[in-house]
């Protein structure tokens, strides 16, 4: 049987068309569906992919969260994402990290609820301006509260707009929307696209402009793929949203190139940019020494700067060949499973059997949807369990019965893993990243490395030598 | 001598210093052993939770949630809250699942008592009848994760308590309900108990369950964390001898069995943090059960006062600081600060408790101290970066840490969330012990930030 019924799943049997073990039959894994309620699961909301993939990333705005104190609180600072001051213009912002260190919310309370929170939002808006006038604009997120009592956040949005001379941009995402992140992914996608693009040109433009979508500077990573772009000769016209300002949204369509990173959350951006400025639009993979040569070639060959990416390739591969073959060594037939968001486990499942020779045993994803499984079914082999949407308890039973070394998880599950003895590894927002690029897959081999030789794992028996 | 109270100037938060009510409520759930908490409403309402709860206790965090989306909002939670039990209950068989509500159910009108009830004959033809299920009432906007520990605390009493018939409170123990405390200071309140030889229950028990050990061949499949009050042990708490509420905001259940089974509630003493916080309760639980303070206990008071005498007049005397965070912990410590002999210039908390400001003025002695009531981060970095206030020192959470990178003006971590340092969940600053912890932390930072440039003061 292809689709496999855990033992955990016999009274929720609708499950089972979730959980893939992959053979001859490429059967079409159901994905994108409804969470069955109460089952454990690790998905979150479309506010959490809004405001927590996306525009929590960029570095000059007031994030503000229409809502009870909640939401706020949970959007604040949580994800990995650091900034630079340094804007498109020349100048600098007068606070680093603005992203990271400040959110900005409307507390509703109870009378808010029954009288609507419109007047509130509006007050809070013009604090917050007040409180940080370099700020160049506003996002405004509405969430299930603000949802539900019907505030129009959008017109609010548009008389802001009008008498603060500055953008501020409704994006409607409440937590009920849709059935994962992914939906928040897509609404903020939309929004920026409706709102922000084409409404600002560029200070200068260049013939080797590109934009980097769907790359949100985790850890860092961002930094490392702009250094190999820019030292070929290429220009980083826009980021979405990865360190980005408010203003390279606004001229994302004067790209000659865009180019789409994590194709779960941002390939709906670009296809707008496509149909309507004739933008187009490339797929890109940076994780692994392989794919990150593959892509930067092609980069390569699009602008005519072939030795040049020839150039960055040997120098920045170069640096990390050797120690990369050691791990490989050392980590050669260890188990692992990967249960990313969206679409890690399939960016990540061919360079870890091939460049560090581990076994892939399972893939998981929380809220990727067909065309990814497509992808994850064909870049791993025969007898792999592929996982949609899986919950606490199979992943208990995955440990349990599959043995895996190691698994590479989200905060969530990771110290769940541990109970059962095994080591983890952040893949959301990693250990010690960067992760993308060359040295960020030495920085993955010696993460995964220190982790499954970590001593604690051969203490756990008392006694044990 | 003074508190100058005023309120955050602003209707907008910036960088709030409470959350939710859910959050709240889910943190008393977990307290009890094998129990779950299943969040009605949206996947974020769990998730953001477990994953905030998990990054400062680096423990699992397992929360269930019905997973609301749009047809939820048009056609109502019962169908999911119904699917929600039976999955839950099949297949990780709990003795407790506490329902929290949130804004999305509160608003669209579900009424989950009325699905609780409803379910029941369901369950019980699926044979799932063993297993306590408790409403518990919690939409954000209607106060924060304070009140959400409260509610919860009081719907489990409400709901499990049962009535004695036989004498009144002969049960020997007494019922503590320590409010949002981490585990260090759970385990530190019960070693005072148990070094008095108290019996106690815990309302509820968090030491365990949000620090449990790594033992993988004892560990339970599915998962549930280690200890937590058990359900049987709830149902006797009405035979109690007294209920102590540590913190004011978690009173509502203590005040409930008074008035229900009679069982005496302290609520209003201060927290037993530093010497005369700790002295008081001592004296309360000498109060209630007759049991002495035993010397062992004093042997750790003689070593804080110790520790107090050495480092006090020599390092402290005057310094400023300010204090965030949670009401309880904020009073204990301004109490106990001021036992160091240093100076509260300001402090502050997300909630609107409403004692705060006077509870503060009670141990100000002949300080004059400012009160920002319902406070947010900014209103803690502006008075911080105010060079007129002369701030030294600030205690408080990991929330602060930008501040403290932007000012080089130490920061002691306490209470939650402190994720950018590691054991500050499973150490205590509760008790005498707890205090001599929190003195030698403060000390230290002093020492690094202020003396290391005159080193030869440190030589003896």
């Amino acid at each position: 049987m292809p689709f496999k019924l855990f033992d955990v799943d016999k009274e929720i049997p609708e499950r089972e068309k979730h959980i893939y073990v992959k053979d001859e039959h490429n059967c079409e894994i159901d994905c994108n569906k409804s969470t069955i309620p109460g089952c454990m699961t690790e998905r979150g909301c479309a506010l959490a992919g809004g405001k927590g993939v996306i525009t929590g990333a960029i570095k000059d705005v007031i994030g503000l969260v229409h809502s009870p104190v909640g939401c706020q609180y949970y959007t604040t600072g949580t994800k990995r994402y650091p900034s630079q001051p340094q804007l498109p213009n020349g100048k600098t912002f007068p606070i680093d990290n603005f992203n990271l260190k400040y959110s900005f919310g409307t507390d509703l309370k109870e009378a808010n609820i029954v009288f609507g929170g419109t007047r509130k939002l509006k007050e809070a808006i013009i604090e917050a301006n007040k409180d940080y006038p370099f700020a160049s604009a506003i996002y405004v997120n509405s969430t299930c509260t603000t949802g539900l009592i019907g505030d129009d956040v959008d017109a609010v949005c548009k008389e802001m707009t009008e008498e603060l001379g500055k953008d501020v941009v409704a994006f409607n995402t409440p937590g009920f929307s849709g059935v994962s992140q992914s939906k928040g992914h897509h609404i903020t996608n939309d929004a920026v696209f409706d709102r922000l693009v084409g409404t600002k040109e560029p200070p200068k433009t260049t013939e080797y402009d590109i934009c980097l979508i769907g790359e949100y500077n985790i850890d860092g990573d961002l930094w490392v793929i702009e250094k190999y772009l820019t030292e070929m000769g290429l220009n980083i016209l826009s980021r979405f949203s990865g360190d980005a300002s408010h203003g390279e949204l606004c001229w994302m369509h004067r790209s000659k190139l865009n180019l789409v990173r994590c194709q779960r959350s941002a390939t709906y951006i670009a296809d707008l940019i496509e149909e309507r400025y004739d933008v187009p639009y490339k797929k890109v993979d940076f994780f692994s020494t392989d794919y990150c040569s593959d892509n930067l070639r092609m980069l390569g060959r699009h602008f005519g700067l072939e030795e040049e990416a020839e150039a960055v390739i040997e120098k920045y591969h170069g640096e990390v060949k050797e120690e990369l073959e050691w791990y490989k060594e050392q980590l050669t037939g260890k188990k692992v499973y990967i249960f990313s968001g969206g679409p890690k486990s399939w960016h990540l499942s061919i360079p870890l059997e091939k460049e560090l020779g581990l076994d892939i045993i399972a893939v998981a994803s929380q809220f990727e949807h067909s065309d990814g499984y497509d992808k994850m079914k064909a870049r791993v082999k025969d007898g792999t369990t592929i996982l949609d949407d899986p919950n606490s308890l199979e992943l208990e039973e995955l440990i349990l019965t599959n043995k895996p070394d190691l698994i590479l998880a989200g905060i969530k599950e990771k110290y769940l893993v541990y109970k059962y003895g095994i080591p983890a590894i952040q893949i959301h927002s990693y250990e010690n990243g960067p992760y993308i690029g060359y040295e960020g897959f030495l920085n993955l081999a010696k993460d995964i490395y220190n982790n499954i030789n970590a001593p604690v794992w051969k203490l756990l028996e008392f006694g044990s030598e | 001598m003074s508190v100058n109270v005023c309120k955050r100037d602003r209707q907008v938060i910036i960088d709030p210093l409470v959350t939710c009510m859910p959050m709240g409520a889910m943190w008393a759930v977990l307290g009890i052993n094998h129990g779950i908490p299943l969040v009605q409403g949206s996947q974020g309402c769990s998730t953001f939770v477990r994953y905030h709860l998990a990054r400062h206790f680096r423990e699992p965090i397992e929360i269930a949630v019905s997973s609301f989306h749009e047809s939820t909002a048009v056609f109502g939670g019962g169908k999911n809250l119904n699917i929600s039990l039976k999955t839950i209950i099949q297949r990780q068989n709990p003795e407790l699942i506490g329902v929290v509500t949130t804004c999305s159910s509160e608003i669209i009108g579900d009424d989950v008592y009325g699905f609780v009830d409803s379910n029941k004959q369901e369950l019980k033809d699926l044979g799932c009848d063993g297993t306590e299920i408790i409403p518990i009432n919690t939409p954000s906007f209607a106060g924060s994760h304070f009140t959400g520990y409260d509610r919860a605390i009081d719907a489990l009493i409400k709901n499990l308590s049962t009535v004695n018939e036989n004498i009144e409170n002969d049960n020997e123990k007494i019922n503590i309900i320590p409010g949002l405390l981490n585990p260090g200071d759970v385990n530190e309140i019960k070693h005072i108990l148990d070094t008095m030889y108290v019996p106690y229950t815990m309302l509820t028990d968090i030491s365990e369950t949000f620090n449990s050990p790594l033992n993988p061949k004892k560990q339970e499949d599915p998962y549930f964390g280690k200890g937590g009050t058990a359900v049987d042990e709830i149902k006797n708490i009405s035979s109690s001898k007294g209920t102590v509420s540590i913190a004011k905001y978690a009173k509502t259940g203590a005040e409930t069995l008074e008035q229900t089974h009679k069982v005496p509630a302290v609520t209003d003493n201060l927290p037993p943090i530093g010497i005369k916080g700790t002295d008081e309760f001592l004296k309360t639980v000498n109060k209630l059960t007759g049991y002495d303070t035993i010397d062992t206990l004093m042997t750790e008071r003689g070593l804080t006062l110790d520790l107090m005498a050495d480092v006090s007049a020599r390092y402290l005397a005057g310094r400023k600081l300010v204090i965030f965070g949670d009401p309880t912990l904020v009073t204990g410590l301004t109490s106990f600060v001021i036992e160091l002999g240093m100076e509260v210039v300001m402090v502050t908390t997300g909630s609107d408790e409403k004692t705060f400001p006077t509870d503060i003025e009670s141990i100000s002695k002949h300080q004059s101290i400012d009160v920002i009531t319902e406070g947010d981060l900014k209103v803690v970095e502006d008075y911080v970066k105010d060079k007129d206030n002369e701030v030294e020192l600030i205690l408080g959470s990991s929330e602060a840490r930008f501040i403290n990178y932007d000012t080089g003006i130490p920061l002691v971590r306490f209470g939650f969330p402190v994720y950018d340092r590691v054991g500050y969940h499973s150490q205590p600053i509760v008790g005498y012990r707890g205090a001599k912890r929190v003195a030698e932390m403060i000390t230290n930072e002093i020492l690094a930030k202020y003396y290391e440039k005159k080193h030869w003061k440190l030589q003896q």
